[in-house]
């Protein structure tokens, strides 16, 4: 990314921004009895600020794309833990009606089993399972409505794995980021299957921390050091 | 030069392909991105590990930091202030101007201004003359630069502020040593293989005594901006920024050693200034080096650092790509680079920041590239150039990388044939273009106090390009007169044009005061002062020599009474005080008198004229606490004449005259009665005969302040001043 940010900006202009932010910078501090110059500097900086932001703003958009989509791939893995055997968990399903609703049922593998009565709640058109597995392992759970079927995975382990917490007929850009599925069919009745997997904290030092500001340091120094490497004004 | 890159922000002047490219680069960059997306979507998945995009957020981090200096300062700047009111609250009670600019011509010479202003070709300076004042102004003894302004700014004679020529004598060797700061590398080292690791900082010890009238300013509350006045390195404190100028040595210690790079075989070695590296060429590329300084991990001599680069001649092109570490640029023949960041590791982490130019003289059928002499870095300095310490690193962020060298324009090369006039001009310009751009900056962070800048460009123009002022200057005599070049004129225009630009800048409550340490005469012929003494039985040489090398080889000392070194300067070999001194103290009044009087009017056989105008005896003309160190005699020199390259460095020649033909071919280290320098100022002064020791106490009465009894000049007076008290 720091590569692509390099050819994507004018690494002259930036650090010409950059060396006359500096410069404002320290004429505060040299000439720090002088209020006018002072002013002046400030405004040079907040000026000087909104000139590097500019210069960083395309390379900055070509970068967030990728990095979105990274985000989100690896949300997959590291935003929430597969379920684990034996825990019960939620299947939510959504259909595109009242009547579609109250068709709905499961075809379950041997491995899950129900351990409540579904409830429907008939506002959202939605039914809600309690499940269990009794195994780790990657399951495809049926979702019978009418004539139609439609299958949602679940992962069932107490290691990291890839997980898709939801499955949606359309919504290109919904799906794009919270779902890791392809999408029901368009002819399906049903509009969502959705499974509550737990959120994953990373415990550094005691601490719970949730892995984007993990990822957001570890990127950081990472960036400090490639741009050296790589000589890229940043 | 100056491109614009994007944002309509100022880029550096560049090389000739720094160019926006960027333009070309993002659309291609565009194009790459959105196809990996539409073509490749498992790319994303692929990515591996915690990537470094989120590095480009850390950017941010620096404004953040920024901003949270700038409230702190703005935070606490009232309490700052307040502090400040009351312990100065009186700085300018008594001031008569809120601010004073003076700006330092360096060897503006007083006839030929008149001379261009009567032709009207100077207007600013020809409203200061008619508004205020206009006079020659009295220099020191010797007329030369770091001896004249130590003295501008120290309001005191050569024998209170210890400096007599550029360069002063060992009397336990007879070595010369350079007079104005003195470098010593670490005492102490902690040798770990064949590692010898300093400790402890580089001590750089100033050798001008004497307190800068800016120094005086500070304690009294004035702020100054003192921009590339002479023999200010190392830099002191007080209150204001200074950047230094003449004397700040580059990376390698000296006063300046460029560098040729050729793949001409040659064993020739320049005189002075300059080293010859060899290209080595394969393949269509040629290989070279800049040699830097000597490795600190060493206490061995000849551990040279150096800095390794590459030139792909494109001969169809009649240009050159050059690659010097990450810096990559294409010059074409005739061409000067930007300034060039180089780094010289010594290992351990020990690195050399400096900068240099590189000139491409030549492709085919040779290789020759130019390299100044390696400045020290401004925006990463090894050793202090300004105070603050941060003062030319701002300088350096704002405006880009500058010369710092204390005499950076390469006059050597000019001598040495390795560069031409244009490309010396250019050089020139360039550096001056850099010192008007801190001048202004200067002026304006300087709304109240003093603001001063010396220019060097005067002199070393006038030094170099003297010879096209006269019609038969032996430097000049392959040249037809017709066809001389108008350098000297144009310098002086372009002089006037900036002090034009400076009026526009100041109002009445401003003094602008223009001024020279000396002016400037012909240097046609060489007078070997040492050859002289050989010839009059003074200086004697090892039996069967008739010449000495540099710096008195086969100089018998048992048998010499006198000598001399440097440009004017002449030592008796005094018992008690020179190791192998003969002459007994008691002889030595006797011995000064004599040569004096036998040196005065010493004429040139070749034309009559007189080469020596006056020899002074130092104890006559110095007063203070430093006069032990002075040379014993000051050899004036008539107009035309001066002494010869190879007396100023020690040598004795069998030829006492001679003609000077190398291109630097005007001078001041004459007599200093015929070479002034140049008083202008916007308000009129009373004074019959302004000398520069006057300067720093008219500048501290002008500022109310009052003055030191150790001065030796007097403050002028006012004309307004002078007419109210009916004076």
């Amino acid at each position: 990314m720091v590569v692509v940010f390099g050819y994507t900006s004018d690494q002259k202009a930036i650090k010409v921004a950059k060396d006359q932010l500096k410069a404002h910078l320290l004429a505060v501090r040299l000439f720090r009895d002088q209020l006018p110059l002072v002013a002046g500097s400030y405004a040079k900086i907040l000026r000087g600020t909104g000139r590097y932001l500019k210069l960083a703003f395309m390379p900055l958009l070509y970068v967030t794309i990728p990095i979105t989509l990274l985000i989100v791939q690896l949300d997959r893995y590291l935003g929430s833990t597969a379920i684990q055997s034996r825990a019960p968990f939620l299947l939510t399903v959504r259909a595109d009606g009242a009547e579609a609703m109250n068709a709905l049922a499961l075809d379950l593998p041997a491995e899950i089993a129900m351990t409540a009565p579904a409830v429907h709640v008939a506002a959202e058109n939605e039914v809600v399972w309690r499940l269990a597995a009794s195994r780790d392992g990657e399951y495809e759970i049926k979702v019978v409505a009418g004539g139609d079927n439609a299958t949602k995975t679940l992962q069932v382990s107490s290691d990291p794995a890839r997980v898709s917490a939801v499955r949606l007929k359309g919504h290109f850009w919904e799906r794009l980021f919270t779902s890791g599925e392809s999408a029901l069919p368009a002819s399906s009745v049903v509009e969502s299957i959705a499974i509550n997997y737990p959120e994953r904290n990373i415990e550094i030092a005691g601490y719970e921390i949730n892995w984007i500001v993990l990822f957001f340091v570890l990127s950081m120094i990472a960036g400090f050091l490639f741009k050296e490497l790589l000589g890229i004004q940043i | 030069m100056t491109k614009s890159c994007g944002a309509g922000i100022p880029a550096r002047p560049g090389p000739s392909d720094g160019a926006c490219v960027c333009a070309d680069r993002s659309v291609r960059a565009t194009w790459f991105v959105l196809l990996a997306f539409l073509v490749l979507p498992s790319l994303a998945n692929a990515y591996a590990g915690p990537g470094a995009g989120f590095a480009v957020l850390s950017s941010f981090w620096a404004i953040f930091v920024a901003f949270l200096y700038s409230f702190y300062a703005l935070a606490t700047w009232p309490f700052r202030q307040l502090f400040r009111f009351v312990r100065r609250r009186n700085a300018y009670g008594k001031a008569k101007f809120k601010r004073a600019v003076i700006l330092g011509f360096d060897g503006m010479d007083p006839d030929l201004a008149d001379r261009f202003m009567n032709e009207g070709r100077l207007p600013h300076l020809a409203k200061l003359r008619a508004r205020g004042t206009f006079s020659k102004l009295r220099t020191t003894f010797p007329a030369i630069s770091p001896v004249a302004w130590s003295t501008f700014m120290t309001g005191v004679n050569p024998g209170k502020h210890n400096i007599y020529d550029f360069l002063a004598r060992d009397t336990s060797n007879y070595l010369p040593f350079l007079s104005s700061a003195e470098i010593k590398e670490p005492k102490r080292r902690l040798k770990i293989g064949r590692y010898s690791i300093p400790f402890g900082r580089t001590e750089i010890k100033g050798m001008r005594k004497g307190t800068p009238f800016w120094h005086w300013l500070g304690k009294a509350g004035i702020f100054s901006s003192v921009i590339r006045v002479p023999v200010t390195f190392p830099p002191e404190k007080f209150q204001g920024v200074l950047l230094s100028g003449m004397c700040v040595p580059d990376l390698k210690g000296s006063q300046g050693t460029f560098c040729l790079c050729t793949t001409r075989i040659s064993n020739d070695k320049f005189r002075e200034g300059g080293v010859r590296v060899p290209v080595e060429r394969a393949n269509g590329v040629c290989r070279s080096y800049i040699p830097g300084p000597e490795s600190p991990l060493t206490e061995k001599a000849g551990s040279e650092l150096r800095v390794a680069f590459e030139v792909r001649p494109d001969v169809g092109a009649k240009q050159a790509r050059i690659t010097v570490g990450a810096e990559k640029f294409t010059l074409k023949v005739g061409e000067y680079s930007s300034w060039i960041p180089v780094e010289f590791k010594a290992g351990l982490g020990f690195t050399a920041h400096g900068i240099c130019r590189f000139y491409l003289k030549e492709i085919a059928p040779e290789v020759e590239v130019y390299v100044t002499p390696v400045n020290i870095d401004p925006g990463h300095p090894d050793l202090p150039i300004s105070h603050p310490v941060t003062y030319s690193i701002y300088l350096a962020k704002l405006y880009g990388p500058y010369a710092t060298l204390g005499l950076a324009e390469d006059t050597w090369a000019l001598n040495e044939h390795v560069l031409d006039d244009d490309a010396f001009l250019a050089q020139a310009y360039s550096n001056h273009e850099d010192r008007e751009r801190m001048l202004f900056d200067a002026l304006d962070k300087t709304k109240q106090g003093l603001c001063t800048c010396v220019f060097d460009t005067t002199d070393r123009v006038q030094h170099m390009f003297w010879r096209y002022l006269e019609g038969d200057h032996p430097a000049a005599r392959d040249v037809p007169h017709s066809q001389h070049p108008q350098v000297i004129q144009d310098l002086y225009q372009r002089m006037d044009r900036l002090i034009g630009r400076v009026m526009e800048k100041i109002d009445e409550g401003t003094l602008l005061m223009v001024i020279s340490d000396h002016g400037f005469k012909s240097f046609a012929r060489c007078l070997n002062l040492n050859a002289w003494l050989h010839q009059n039985g003074y200086l004697a040489l090892k039996d069967g020599k008739t010449e000495s090398g540099d710096w008195f080889q086969d100089v018998d000392w048992s048998r010499t009474r006198a000598y001399t070194m440097g440009l004017n300067g002449l030592y008796l070999n005094l018992k008690g005080r020179e190791k192998q001194g003969i002459v007994n103290p008691a002889e030595a009044e006797g011995l000064k008198k004599e040569l004096q009087q036998k040196l005065n009017g010493l004429a040139d056989p070749a034309s009559g004229a007189v080469g020596i105008t006056g020899v002074f005896i130092t104890d006559d003309v110095y007063r203070g606490p430093y006069t032990d160190n002075a040379p014993d005699l000051i050899v004036g020199y008539g107009a035309g004449y001066r002494a010869s390259w190879d007396s100023v460095m020690g040598k004795v020649t069998a030829q006492i005259f001679e003609d000077n033909v190398k291109a630097w071919s005007g001078d001041h280290c004459i007599d200093p009665r015929l070479v002034p320098g140049v008083l202008f100022s916007s308000h009129k002064f009373v004074e019959e005969k302004p000398a520069i020791v006057d300067v720093a106490p008219t500048i501290l009465q002008l500022f109310g302040l009052p003055l030191p009894t150790h001065f030796d000049g007097k403050a002028w007076e006012l004309a307004a001043e002078a007419a109210a008290s009916g004076d």
